[in-house]
């Protein structure tokens, strides 16, 4: 059943993807941001400040993403003791960690000519800022620890405990009265957003998520490589 | 023209200050990524050579 997760799928596809991945990279970046900065029409009450959403709406999606796979990743390594799950986890949380950072950074800045401040105690913003400290707590163990197999194991478990925060940070917005606007995409309904705002958005979403892979991929072949020569 | 383009409206600081930011981080992150493979890029071989075991996929097992 895990057999297409086996270490050699991706350390094959990371010798062998990288320099196509780059280059799709490049070409998805510069359309994405010349669209987003150029081409994307302001907003009729944030007016230009809306062209920080192309950076901070495909960041937040990219780190609850990433922390979605984190903790599944972490519930199959501790059930069926499957350690390449673990590395899987351990290669992705620098990556959400740092889209998670982007996305309370960006829209701090965003917050400040938008709603007169740069934070608020809100559901959506709290909650956010919870996972970007699980993910800080989640790096952070693995840095510490120094047995490879404590640090399996309790990363596992913030991986799966921190799955809670998921649809907390999801459904914040519906379930308090908070200051972040409702989502204007999402799986069950139609988009709200108008096409000229939404093209950049998908395109840098689709940058942002290549560049997690490539970045990604590096990560995954830096562990496997460390972990079997540790071994040794 | 291009000082119309960086005033953004007049939001320019805001919207400048968070693509740096975005950028400076994931720049940060790709270096490092680089960097640490590169470190230890000079034994790949210790993983390329042998026949390395496929995944243990069965529930007995805990290694790579």
């Amino acid at each position: 059943m895990f057999g297409i997760f086996k270490p050699r799928t991706f350390f094959n596809l990371a010798n062998t993807s990288l320099f196509w991945l780059k280059i799709i990279l490049v070409f998805a970046l510069i359309t994405g941001l010349i669209l987003a900065l150029l081409f994307s029409p302001i907003d009729y009450l944030q007016k230009d400040t809306v062209r920080i959403m192309y950076v901070h709406v495909p960041s937040s999606w990219i780190s609850l993403f990433i922390f979605l796979i984190i903790g599944i990743s972490s519930f199959i390594s501790l059930i069926f003791k499957l350690r390449v799950f673990s590395v899987y986890a351990k290669s992705l949380a620098p990556i959400g960690l740092v889209f998670s950072l982007i996305s309370v950074v960006t829209g701090s800045l965003w917050g400040y000519p938008t709603w007169g401040t740069f934070w608020s105690w809100d559901g959506r913003l709290t909650s956010m800022f919870v996972l970007v400290l699980t993910y800080f707590l989640y790096v952070s163990l693995w840095s510490f620890i120094k047995n490879y197999n404590s640090a399996e194991k309790i990363t596992n478990i913030i991986g799966i405990v921190g799955l809670i925060n998921i649809p907390i940070i999801k459904f914040s917005v519906a379930w308090w009265n908070t200051l972040h606007q409702p989502a204007s995409i999402t799986l069950t309904a139609a988009p709200t957003i108008h096409s000229s705002m939404l093209a950049p958005l998908l395109i840098m979403f689709f940058s942002f998520c290549i560049l997690s892979l490539i970045i990604f991929l590096i990560r995954y072949k830096y562990e496997i490589i460390n972990f079997r020569v540790n071994k040794k | 023209m291009i000082l119309e383009f960086l005033n953004m409206g007049g939001y320019g600081l805001y919207i400048w200050l968070s693509y740096a930011f975005a950028a400076l981080s994931l720049i940060s992150l790709y270096y490092v990524s680089v960097k640490k493979l590169n470190s230890i890029k000079n034994i790949e071989h210790l993983y390329q050579s042998e026949k390395v075991e496929e995944a243990s996929v069965s529930a007995q097992s805990n290694r790579f």
